[in-house]
């Protein structure tokens, strides 16, 4: 299935964006990310999980055992404080470039 | 930094974190699953691929191959023990010369803060000293701004009580042990509060001469020895390891005020003499914080000018100080030489370059074999790198599998140098009876050096092998000769050069020198010190020459300034039509040439009571008048001479000599007090020393001459030319071993490639000769050609080594061919052994091979 092209920057922003309303599980964040994309956005695991571990790395989220909707033992990612001041900083940016590419596109 | 600390985390704790990231992603694929997905990739590819980012994935990769290469390299013992053996001589070779030179120039001596210590010599547009005046010194010491402390030393020969030989004391500033940090094993150093302008004579002994000379007896403080006959205080000794600072690196037997100099030598000028004749002292200097060398010299340079306009003929012209850094070996070893001209240059750094160009190309040829070693097991390991590569394994990833491997080759080299380093040096120092402060011990220089000699030969040998798995091809024949070629070159010229280095250090060794070094005996009585004038000198020397004469076995007794082998000598260069000789000066009474066993060749010997009449060698002759008969010509040096005989040329020196040029003058009045006597014996010259000492003392009990028997200095002389020869012989038997071992080891990989052809060779009927000649056929041509350089290379190496080197003065045809020669035989032995291997493979089994 042909899968929309999207630059891990943007994965990451996505990613730290539905943490933001609270902690999900790996699989969750993906099915989000799907779902509100109204599915044309599909995160497969050989791009989720390497991101994930790199926003680990960086701090912006914990990892915490949960117990998932299937009754089983998982790991849920919850934004720290950090991360939520690095998602604002993202979407700011975020919100910039889109501004000035629409501005061109529009004006052009 | 926090990303640092989480990258730690997840290395120390990686293997909870990688199950949780199985868990998680398997936990994916079951709800993916369950949603009626299978789109699944490779479960451990993607889990790589998310742990790369913790950023550990090359180590990893490392700790991978690692593995791996100890695994191969431990399979094939034989092969492993061979290239470390001989990474081990080549790498530990260099790091034996680095190590020594470290020593010598990059290492700080021990002494406080050496990084501000400087050391200033004298020098004008057109000569320079390395000793500077005291009074010229004293005016900087108490002008000079830039600098905190000035420390002055003077070496001075003293005798010193029931001590065989003339010693070499140092007197110092009072501030010398407060500036170099030096403090005391026992009783007290020289203090500034407490020795400046104090008329007591004290000395500090130093730790060697505490144990030699009063076995180490705690309770020396307060003690009396006698220099040159005055009685001293010994205040303390110096810790054992300090090195101070003076004029040599070696071992002086104690540090006494300079201000007291005059006290222990009789007539000493040293304090007030501006004259550049005074003995001087050498000057250092401690830069004031915030300063640097350069304002120092420049008002160094303003103070003796300012100098000059009060004292016009003692300070030069234009006179400057140059400085070089003072805390180091080097900057102690350049003695008290001065002259006119450009200053020599230490031989110290010519020397090194040499031996350093020769243990490099030690390192090349062990590389060089190493790499034509890793050919032949490439061809081996064919099949296992086409395995490799089929199950996915990239270029890039075998060619750091096989650096990984030079890599671990390289380092267990290294280490096995670095362990032989260590063992040269302390054996070195030992042998030469080097003083304890010198500390042969690695520093991280020798360490940091020992690295990268192994990584670079890692990289130089390492390079084939990788080249062979980059082309996929394991047939590289063209670089396998070149290999060949290059090896037989350098070996050659390593061969070359260590014979003729040899060979010339054998002629100065077992050639006579020229004169009866076998039965003479010296006595210097050192008068001056004792303060005896010219009158009673004359009496004191006439006095004891009867005694000796009448002593057994005397057979001539002669008087001269400098007695061969001995502590004094003097030179002076003489410029005669455009002509220049630096001639070696004597000055000596008639019976010399007698009791030396000097034949004079034209001309006739010198009389009782004549001045104005010299004696000159034959090589002086022949520089200074070319051509014609030197015989009656004038020579004047002060004053004006008449040549009257021509002595044979005398090698007096233990290497420079090469041009033996010598002129004998007669005695005059004041340097009575300063002669040596000299004797010529029948028997034993040990036996009479012994009795020549007896008689010296029962003449005056207060003087300590110092006796010898010549043999026994000429023996010591030697000992520095013994360990060059020792040491240029082990290089050039390393370099022999390394190319057979090369030579060896590219003919057994030659047969191994060719097992089959010789087998159908041989089962189709080919005689043995015929096998021999197939093998060895692809290895004449570069043999040839390398062995053509190596000798080009030899020849051009030996034309830079005369120039360069004492010793060397003629090419030696006879040193040449034998090196050759050597080489030839042992290629050849090192190339048939395993080519004989090719005459017992079984034609069958050949055949099935592959």
């Amino acid at each position: 299935m042909p899968n929309d092209e999207m630059p891990s920057g943007a994965l990451m922003l996505l990613i730290l964006r539905v943490l933001r309303a609270g902690a999900l599980h790996g699989y969750a964040i993906a099915q989000r990310i799907h779902v509100l994309s109204s599915d044309i956005l599909r995160v497969e695991e050989g791009a989720l999980y390497p991101t994930l571990q790199k926003i680990l790395l960086k701090g912006w989220v914990t990892a915490e055992w949960g117990v998932s909707e299937t009754n089983r033992k998982v790991r849920f990612y919850r934004l720290t404080p950090a991360g939520r001041k690095e998602l604002d900083a993202q979407l700011a940016a975020y919100e910039r470039l889109h501004q000035a590419i629409q501005s061109v596109l529009r004006t052009a | 930094m926090p990303d640092l600390f989480r990258r730690v985390r997840y290395l120390l704790h990686r293997g909870r974190f990688e199950r949780e990231l199985a868990e998680d992603m398997e936990f994916h694929r079951e709800m993916a699953a369950h949603e009626g997905r299978s789109n699944f990739g490779n479960a451990l590819l993607l889990r790589e691929e998310a742990r790369d980012a913790w950023g550990w994935t090359w180590l990893d990769r490392l700790s991978q191959d690692l593995r791996y290469a100890l695994r191969t390299l431990r399979k094939s013992p034989g092969f492993t023990l061979a290239a470390v053996f001989m990474l081990a001589v080549g790498i530990g070779v260099n790091v034996a010369v680095f190590g020594f030179f470290s020593l010598m120039v990059l290492r700080p001596i021990n002494v406080r803060d050496p990084g501000t210590l400087l050391r200033f010599h004298r020098r004008n547009a057109n000569q320079y000293a390395f000793a500077v005046s005291y009074p010229e010194a004293a005016f900087f010491r108490d002008h000079a701004r830039t600098l905190s402390a000035v420390i002055l030393v003077n070496g001075t020969s003293v005798s010193i009580e029931n001590e065989q030989k003339v010693a070499d004391a140092r007197f110092v500033t009072t501030n010398f042990f407060r500036e170099l940090g030096g403090g005391a094993s026992l009783g007290r150093v020289l203090d500034p509060a407490l020795d400046e302008g104090s008329a007591d004579p004290v000395v500090v002994l130093s730790h060697g001469f505490w144990q030699r000379h009063f076995g180490g007896d705690p309770g020396v403080v307060g003690a009396t020895l006698r220099v040159n006959g005055r009685p001293a205080t010994v205040i303390g000794v110096a810790q054992r390891y300090f090195s101070g600072v003076g004029t040599g690196v070696d071992d002086p037997p104690f540090w006494a005020p300079i201000a007291l100099q005059p006290y222990f030598v009789d007539g000493s000028r040293l304090l007030t003499d501006l004259s550049v004749e005074s003995p001087g002292v050498s000057l250092w200097g401690r830069l004031r914080p915030g300063q640097n060398a350069r304002a120092a010299e420049e008002e160094l340079r303003s103070l003796a000018a300012q100098l000059r306009r009060e004292y016009p003929a003692a300070i030069w012209e234009g006179e400057r100080l140059p400085s070089e850094p003072g805390g180091y070996v080097t900057s102690m070893m350049t003695g008290n030489r001065r002259g006119t001209g450009t200053e020599e240059h230490d031989p110290i750094y010519p020397i090194f370059a040499l031996v350093a160009a020769l243990t490099l190309l030690i390192l090349g040829v062990a590389c060089g074999n190493l790499g034509s070693m890793l050919l032949a097991r490439g061809v081996a390991r064919q099949r296992e790198m086409s395995i490799r590569t089929a199950i996915g394994a990239g270029n890039g990833r075998l060619i750091r599998q096989l650096f990984t491997e030079s890599m671990v080759l390289a380092m267990s080299g290294a280490a096995a140098g670095f362990a032989l380093d260590v063992i040269v040096l302390h054996a070195l120092l030992a042998a030469t009876s080097a003083p304890a402060w010198l500390d042969a011990s690695p520093d991280w220089r020798v360490a940091a050096f020992t690295a990268a000699a192994g990584f670079g030969s890692a990289i130089l040998f390492g390079l084939t092998p990788a080249l062979q798995v980059g082309r996929q091809r394991y047939h590289a024949n063209i670089a396998r000769r070149i290999l060949i070629g290059a090896q037989v070159a350098a070996s050659c010229v390593l061969l070359i050069v260590s014979g003729l280095l040899g060979r010339a250090l054998d002629r100065v060794m077992f050639s006579p020198p020229g004169f009866d070094y076998q039965h003479t005996v010296s006595i210097s009585p050192d008068l001056s010190r004792n303060g005896y004038p010219a009158a009673r000198s004359r009496a004191y020397l006439d006095t004891l020459q009867d005694r000796l004469r009448a002593l057994p076995g005397a057979q001539s007794v002669a008087l001269a300034l400098a007695p061969p082998l001995g502590h004094v000598t003097i030179s002076a260069g003489i410029e005669l039509d455009g002509r220049h000789a630096d001639v070696q000066v004597n000055h000596v009474s008639p019976e010399y040439f007698e009791t030396m066993g000097i034949p004079i060749l034209r001309g006739r010997t010198l009389r009782p009571g004549e001045r104005h009449v010299v004696i000159v060698s034959e090589s002086m002759a022949q520089v200074l008048w070319p051509g014609q008969d030197a015989l009656g010509k004038k020579l004047t040096l002060g004053d004006d001479f008449a040549v009257v005989g021509i002595a044979r040329s005398v090698r007096y020196g233990r290497f420079g000599d090469s041009d033996r040029v010598q002129a004998y003058f007669p005695i005059e009045v004041g340097q009575l007090p300063s002669l040596s006597i000299l004797v010529k014996t029948a028997g034993s010259p040990a036996q009479f020393a012994r009795e020549a000492r007896t008689a010296a003392r029962s003449l005056d009990a207060n003087t300590f001459p110092s006796v010898e028997a010549l043999s026994s200095a000429y023996r010591v002389n030697l000992q520095g030319v013994e360990y060059a020869a020792l040491a240029v012989s082990v290089l050039g038997l390393i370099a022999q071993l390394l190319a057979c071992f090369g030579i060896a080891g590219v003919v057994s990989y030659a047969v191994s490639q060719r097992t089959r052809e010789i087998g159908i060779r041989m089962a189709l009927g080919a005689k043995p000769a015929h096998v021999l000649k197939v093998v060895l056929r692809h290895l004449s041509g570069p043999v040839v050609a390398g062995l053509a350089a190596g000798i080009a290379g030899g020849a051009a190496l030996a034309q830079v080594l005369r120039g360069r080197l004492y010793g060397i003065s003629h090419l030696d045809p006879a040193a040449y061919l034998a090196a050759v020669a050597l080489f030839v035989v042992t290629v050849a032995i090192a190339a048939v052994l395993p080519a004989r291997r090719a005459l017992r493979i079984d034609p069958v089994r050949a055949l099935r091979h592959e």
